[in-house]
């Protein structure tokens, strides 16, 4: 299903980012999260996972769903790090700041492993080709 | 001994409150908020960098200071188009060294600025900026929008400090002297908190704005801009009736603005909104960015009084170029069209698009930075950061670009640098002594 993605700044995202746990279990648990509304989340099956891909189909990451109220339906929310990153649209429409709200995304259920952020890293961008 | 007034390095509320007591391996600190007080103990966490590191065969090995500080130095002096990127958890004195070494290699230095409100910064230049400090907004603003941002996560104390409690001069019963706008396609803590919740549909901020500004105007808009933006335009009317009925607004934008599409040409519909208000409608109104990381006014003041342009400069022709989409960081990652980076006091890694993430992982890359992280991860020379606003002083300019010196609570933990701008010099002396040998 087609989503537009929204990313930005949840407290406990700040206050672990800020505290310097990035690999932290908890900083996993609060940002590898894709909250999506209640009616969008039984659209796709209620899935305890989901694959969020990027505009142009070249990234994808699974993280973990929240079903929430808090999000329009058509609209999925994730916590800025480095998950939500991976599928921002990287073009900035000549202004330097990528697409960080808004961009169109592909969401499907996944049974996929949710990488830890150091593997992010490592998997996805060092030495990943 | 219990140390006052610290001021807090974390987002550009740059709370000077702070009080704080430091023991042997804990610290106690009052007044910060949730976010303030992760990194307040930062000073004394178990997982601080405190080694200068090189990356051989793919794992980090403890070096000296030395050693690590001519390896970073080679990649620089060695790179064609050094890519110099100055985080905003730092002070404008360690940012100001970066945008002379960049000056000097002819590479670009680049900021937090461009990805946060780099697109703030360039509706600016096209409007001009209605604005005060967020004391006028203390002492007079009855009415404050939240355009696109959610205080309660980016700036905990926004609320408390600046926008919806704090007693001033015309509001003295404080909340119950204000009401409160968000505008925001998520119902977040901050709208709930509101007393109006215009929750508009994702990348039509410029619609909502322009239907505002023709409303305004007297004229109603055309009714397909409800479906565009999911507002009913009776909605509209009664933000704007809220509006014209306040003495004195404040508007603070954040990233829903900037960072969706329209970026540039959102805030500088924003801005004309306000002009519009400020010269035919009898009321006053301010607007200001919600600086959500610490420092990022900071770049844009030192980068614009030293070589003219806000951010993205490209020094490659020996004097600063300004083009945002060429010039900035993520597009010169995404284009690998940079061939080094030095990355200071920002997690770059983690927060830019994966393209543009990717290809910093694949070039050789010098990191100073505190904690591990997924920037720290990617890097080939790790240099241990020394915490600002904590363990030396300098400079920071606040979200609405008012200076704040800040005094340390205690010494840098390291023997071999002071500061990031002695880590900063240091460095430099090194890659000009590769040069001029070269
Ligand atoms: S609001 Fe910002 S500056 Fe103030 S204590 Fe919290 S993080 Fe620090």
């Amino acid at each position: 299903m087609k989503f537009l993605l929204n990313t930005g700044s949840t407290i406990d995202e700040g206050r672990l980012a800020k505290g310097g746990n990035k690999y932290s279990e908890e900083y996993k648990k609060e940002c590898a999260v894709c909250w999506i509304s209640p009616e969008d989340f039984d659209l796709l099956g209620c899935p305890e996972k989901v694959k969020v891909t990027s505009t142009d189909g070249r990234y994808s990451i699974v993280v973990n769903t929240k079903c929430t109220d808090r999000v329009m339906c058509g609209n999925i929310f994730m916590p800025r790090a480095i998950w939500s990153n991976v599928v921002v649209n990287p073009w900035t429409f000549s202004t330097g700041s990528p697409l960080y709200k808004g961009s169109p995304v592909t969401v499907e259920p996944s049974d996929d492993e949710v990488l830890d952020a150091e593997d992010v890293v490592l998997k996805l961008y060092y030495g990943g080709e | 001994m219990v140390v006052k007034n610290v001021v807090c390095p974390v987002c550009g509320g740059s709370c000077e409150d702070i009080q704080v007591e430091l023991k042997d391996n804990s610290i106690t600190v009052k007044n910060a908020c949730k976010m303030g007080n992760g990194k307040f103990q930062e000073v004394v966490s178990e997982h601080r960098i405190k080694d200068p590191m090189i990356k051989k065969d793919g794992k980090f090995v403890k070096v000296s200071w030395e050693e690590a500080l001519d390896k970073a130095a080679e990649i620089l002096a060695n790179s064609r188009r050094p890519l110099l990127f100055m985080g905003s958890e730092t002070s404008c004195e360690a940012q100001e060294v970066g945008l002379h070494m960049g000056e000097y290699l002819g590479g670009v230095v680049d900021s937090n600025a461009t990805i946060c409100h780099g697109p703030t910064c360039m509706g600016i230049q096209e409007a001009g900026l209605p604005t005060s400090t967020c004391g006028v907004a203390i002492n007079r603003s009855d009415l404050n929008i939240y355009w696109g941002t959610n205080p309660l996560a980016s700036m905990p104390r926004h609320m408390s400090k600046y926008g919806l409690f704090p007693r001033g001069y015309w509001t003295k019963r404080g909340r119950f002297d204000r009401k409160v706008i968000t505008v925001d396609p998520r119902k977040t803590d901050t709208a709930v908190a509101s007393d109006l919740h215009i929750q508009l549909q994702p990348n039509s901020d410029y619609e909502l704005l322009n239907a505002l500004l023709t409303i305004l105007n007297g004229k109603t808009p055309h009714h397909s801009v409800e479906q565009v933006t999911g507002i009913a335009i009776s909605v509209m009317e009664e933000m704007v009736d809220m509006m014209l009925e306040a003495k004195f607004g404040s508007i603070n934008v954040g990233l829903g603005a900037g960072s969706s599409f329209g970026k540039h040409r959102n805030i500088e519909m924003a801005l004309n909104l306000v002009k519009e208000l400020n010269n035919n409608h009898g009321t006053k109104f301010r607007i200001g960015a919600l600086r959500g990381h610490c420092n990022v006014a900071g770049f844009n003041q030192i980068a614009t009084y030293l070589y003219g342009y806000p951010f993205a400069l490209d020094f490659a022709r020996g004097y600063a170029r300004y083009n945002p989409g060429e010039t900035s960081c993520v597009d010169l990652l995404r284009e690998k069209d940079v061939d080094a980076a030095l990355v200071l006091g920002a997690d770059l890694v983690g927060h830019t698009p994966a393209d543009s993430a990717k290809y910093l992982c694949q070039i050789p890359m010098v990191c100073i930075d505190i904690a591990p992280g997924p920037t720290p991860s990617g890097a080939d020379v790790l240099l241990p950061g020394v915490i600002d606003a904590f363990e030396c002083d300098g400079t920071f300019y606040r979200l609405d670009n008012v200076p704040v010196y800040f005094e340390p609570f205690t010494d840098s933990p390291f023997d071999f640098t002071k500061s990031n701008e002695d880590t900063m010099k240091q460095l430099f002396a090194k890659v000009k002594e590769l040069k001029e040998k070269a």
